[in-house]
Formats: structure tokens, sequence, C-alpha cells
């Protein structure tokens, strides 16, 4: 149902090509990371599949149902949610008006209330400042917003964009911890990018690998994470990017 | 004498018009950064539609003749639908536009209603009584006021509260400030960009049709080019008050609305005949100080 098939897709920014012909099957309830250079076309992947930009070329499929084109608010209610490199958190709106603004799509109606108190659970934080101004809350509260703000529209594909992005790293460790364990309540497939093949190993799942905005390597964490380990020991510098 | 309350009265019920058409266009600005320079057609428009159709000077009323309780509505409902049909035959079609090119639009837009109605009306104002007892004085604390004036002085309070619960409290008003704030992500989380668009022009209208209501009453005259004026004066309120910010455009038309009547008593008798150059005076000051303007909006984020 949840099945995600990328087919050949193309996009470019003007005449600046940022994915050319990328193909990828990612099977229901799945934890896959992308990873690769800056400019490599990560985000600009996930901002296709969730319709935030066009594609040139190619086709985009969720649970059999061809998405490219539609617009994103329609995507959304396919079941796909993302939560975007950098947050984009609402900040004029409370942390509760931030959760709720993705439950329109909703038919089950009466378990939003009880959803909310769920995220509340799972982020005693967001709870607590339920009322304040989303724009106040620290970079790690905002990510969790921005993760409990994706899952109140009930996903089923969950795209997470870069969510270790200027955040010290027991805050990262945090935010997997949480995202596992939501993907094993609520058998999300989660697709998340991620720079760091350490991190991503220790996680655990599948790696895809971008350069140059088509795939050039894709299997388990684990073998990447030893192999970059490898490059370090012969060329004497961290292998992981750069956040 | 009692020549302070009086000001305030004054200060207030032309603040509370500048205040309602400075909302109508904030709230599209809001939603697509489009600053609409039809907005002003669309009060004209609402004037033109309360009597026949004629380029006789003397007005027959047409819909003005219903009952107020069935006008109200009635001209609400059509000042939301001008808008409406505005967004749907232009500027659906500009989503993707520059503000500049929509901004353009949105004058030509403009023109072509006021043109219309310049060919079925004729191009002389109007004499036109729509509820004439509202202008009869009556006393409050002291001062003669017309009835009128404590009106729009209520209604702009009921639209602002009504307007504010709605935002606050609907769930399209919910969606349309997380649209103002970052339309993308907005519809990322399965907000209806049409939805949100088309209801931020249905308000927009329905104040437009507001504002109608109160000029007529005010001046019984029905002139194509009222829009314009009006306008003008909203515009800067929406600039002054922080582009995009609601309660920054009610502020700043409130604010233009005092310094108005303020600068009207008070300026030498010599000096009244120029009181608008110093008003904009006033307003370059305010800009200078303040360039992002007295409530700074969110940024302005990339529409749809």
């Amino acid at each position: 149902m949840s099945k995600l098939g990328v087919f050949d897709v193309s996009v470019r920014y003007g005449k600046v090509p940022a994915l050319t012909d990328v193909s990828l099957q990612i099977e229901e309830g799945e934890r896959v990371f992308i990873s690769g250079p800056n400019g490599a076309g990560k985000s600009s992947l996930l901002k296709a599949i969730c319709g935030a930009v066009p594609t040139t070329h190619g086709r985009i499929e969720i649970g059999g149902m061809l998405v490219a084109g539609r617009p994103p608010e329609a995507i959304a209610r396919l079941g796909m949610t993302m939560v975007p490199e950098g947050r984009d958190i609402f900040g004029t709106l409370t942390v509760e008006e931030n959760l709720r603004v993705g439950t329109g799509i909703r038919r089950d109606r009466d378990a939003i209330e009880s959803d909310i108190d769920e995220i509340y659970e799972n982020f005693p934080i967001l709870g607590e400042r339920r009322q304040a101004n989303a724009g106040a809350l620290s970079g790690g509260q905002q990510q969790m917003l921005a993760i409990g703000r994706g899952l109140m529209t009930n996903p089923k594909v969950m795209m997470v964009d870069e969510p270790s992005l200027g955040l010290a790293p027991n805050i990262v460790d945090q935010v997997y911890e949480t995202l596992i364990r939501l993907q094993k309540d609520r058998g999300l497939t989660l697709v998340i990018v991620e720079q760091s093949s350490a991190r991503a190993a220790r996680v655990g799942g599948r790696m895809v690998l971008l350069r140059g905005g088509t795939v050039v390597d894709e299997g388990d964490a684990a073998e990447f994470a030893e192999r970059d380990l490898l490059k370090e020991a012969y060329f004497g510098q961290s292998a992981e990017e750069p956040a | 004498m009692n020549a302070i309350p009086q000001l305030f009265f004054d200060a207030m019920s032309l603040g509370g018009i500048y205040a309602m058409a400075a909302l109508g266009i904030a709230l599209i600005f809001g939603v697509m950064n489009l600053v609409n320079f039809a907005h002003g057609e669309y009060i004209a428009f609402c004037v033109f539609a309360l009597i026949v159709p004629s380029t006789d000077a003397v007005a027959v009323l047409f819909l003005g003749k219903a009952p107020a309780l069935l006008l109200i509505p009635i001209l609400l409902a059509l000042g939301a639908a001008i808008a409406v049909a505005s967004e749907f035959v232009v500027f659906r079609h500009m989503r993707k536009a520059t503000p500049v090119a929509m901004m353009i639009s949105s004058f030509a837009l403009g023109f072509v209603i006021q043109n219309s109605l310049l060919l079925i009306y004729g191009s002389r104002p109007k004499a036109i009584s729509l509820w004439p007892d509202l202008n009869k004085p009556v006393s409050v604390i002291g001062a003669s006021v017309p009835l009128l004036q404590i009106i729009v002085i209520l209604a702009t309070l009921v639209v602002v509260v009504a307007l504010a619960l709605l935002l606050k409290k609907t769930k399209i008003g919910l969606e349309m400030r997380a649209a103002a704030e970052n339309f993308t992500m907005a519809r990322l989380l399965g907000v209806r960009a049409n939805v949100v668009i088309t209801g931020a022009f249905a308000l927009s209208g329905a104040l437009a049709a507001a504002v109608a209501m109160i000029m007529v009453t005010q001046t019984g005259v029905a002139d194509i080019r009222m829009g314009g004026q009006i306008m003008l004066v909203a515009f800067i309120a929406t600039v002054i008050g922080g582009l995009g910010s609601l309660p920054g455009a009610v502020a700043a038309g409130f604010l233009i609305g005092a310094a108005s009547v303020i600068l009207q008593a008070f300026l030498p008798l010599d000096a009244r005949p120029f009181r608008d150059a110093f008003l904009y005076t006033f307003v370059i000051v305010i800009l200078l100080v303040r360039p992002q303007g007295l409530f700074a909006a969110h940024s302005a984020k990339p529409r749809v």
C-alpha cells in the first residue's frame, strides 16, 4: 500500500539539473537513508516525491498511485508527509496549532485529540509548551515538533530531511530513538536524509548514495560505515561529509 | 464646547473605514504576496450594485431598496463574489508569476472593473440616499455625533473581533495563518492552496462591501473614482502596519484616520488645504524610522 517507487526521475532548477534519471524502490515499513555530498540532490529527491518541486521526467508512485504532477496537498492525502530541512515550523503559531495544521486531511476526526495527547506523551516538552509560540522553541524541540506535526497527518510514509542538522549529538540520538520507536509503533515507512554513514549504521537500514544527481551506490548502511572507516584509516581524515 | 469627544468620534470612524479597507488588502497579501490594487474597485462595484443601472444623474435605488437586514448579507456576499471571481479569472493563472506581475495585473483588473462601471453608469457622480436616517446626530457624552459614526466604530470592532475569532478558532483560519507564514509547508501538510486563497479573497471582498456601505451612507454619493482614493490610503496603511500583518493593518488604519482628523482640526487655517502633504510627511517619517512597518510581519515567504 505504502510502497514507494521512483522511476527515472529528473528534476531541474532552470537549466541546472538537480536529479538525473533517479530510480529507487522503497518497501512498506522500510527504513532508507539517503546520503551524499552537498548538492548531490538529496533534498531535491525528497521534494520531488512530496510534490514541492516539479519533475521534468520520470514517474513517482505511492502505493501504485501515480503522484508526479499532483500538487503537494494531494500527495499528502496519499499518506506522504515531509519533515523538511530546517524544520519549517510555523513560528507565529502555537505548538498545538502547528500540530493541528495537518489534521485537515484526516477522516478519523475523533482520533485527532487522542493523537495529540500521544504526541505530548512522546514529547513531554511539547505538552508543557503547547500554548507557547513555536518560534520560541529550541532547535531540538522544533525538530520534535516538526516530526509530531508530520505524524498528525496520520501518514504511511515519513520523509525526514537532515534531522541532525544544527542539533547537539545527544539531541540527535533522541530524535532517532523517537523516529525508530514511532516506526515500530505505526509501521511507518521512513526515508531519512543523513550525511553520516556511521550514524545510519548505528540506527540500521538501507543506504542510498547520491552524487551529482544520480544514485551511485546502495546497500546496507553498516557496509557503508565500514567502507567510510576504511577510507578514514587510509586517508587520515573523516570521510563523512560536513553537515 | 466638546471638541475633544467630537474629534475622537471623527478619528475613530474615519480610522475604522481605513482599517477595514487595509485589512482587505493585508489578508490577500498575507497568503499570496499580492497587493491587490483592484480592491478599491471592489468597493466601487458594491456601491454601484445598490442602484439601478443607468447613466442618469439621479440614482434610483435597486438593491439599496431592500431592508437592511437583507441588504447587508446580500452586499457582503456580492463583494465576496466579485473578489472570488477575480481570483478565479485572473490571479489563479498567475500563481507562479512574480509579485510585480501580479500587482500590475491587479491594476489592469481594477481598470476593467472601473471602465465597466463607467460604461453602464456614466462618469457623473450620482447622489444616492442609503439609510439617510443614520446621518442624524445623536448626543453622546456631550458631543453631537451622527449615528453612523457610532455604527462605523461598532462595525469595525465587530469585524475585527469576528476576523480574529475566525482566524484563531476555525480550521480555515488556522490554515490561512499557516499558509501566510509558509505556503509550501502548509501545502505539504495537506492544506489546499485553492481553498485558502479563495477564502482570503472572499473575506477581502466582504470587507470591501462593508466599506462600500459605510462610505455611501456617509457621503451620499456614488462615484466611479471613489475606490481609488480609499485604496491609496488603505495601501499606505498596510505598508505602515507591516505588509501582511493584520493587527498592523488595523492599527495603521486607525493611526492614519486619527492623524488626518487631528491635522484637519489643529493645522492653521492657511495650511489646512495642504493637510495631506503633512499627513504623508508623517507617513514618510514612520517608514524612515521603521521601514519594515510598525508590526513587522513574518518574512514574506515564496508563494505556492
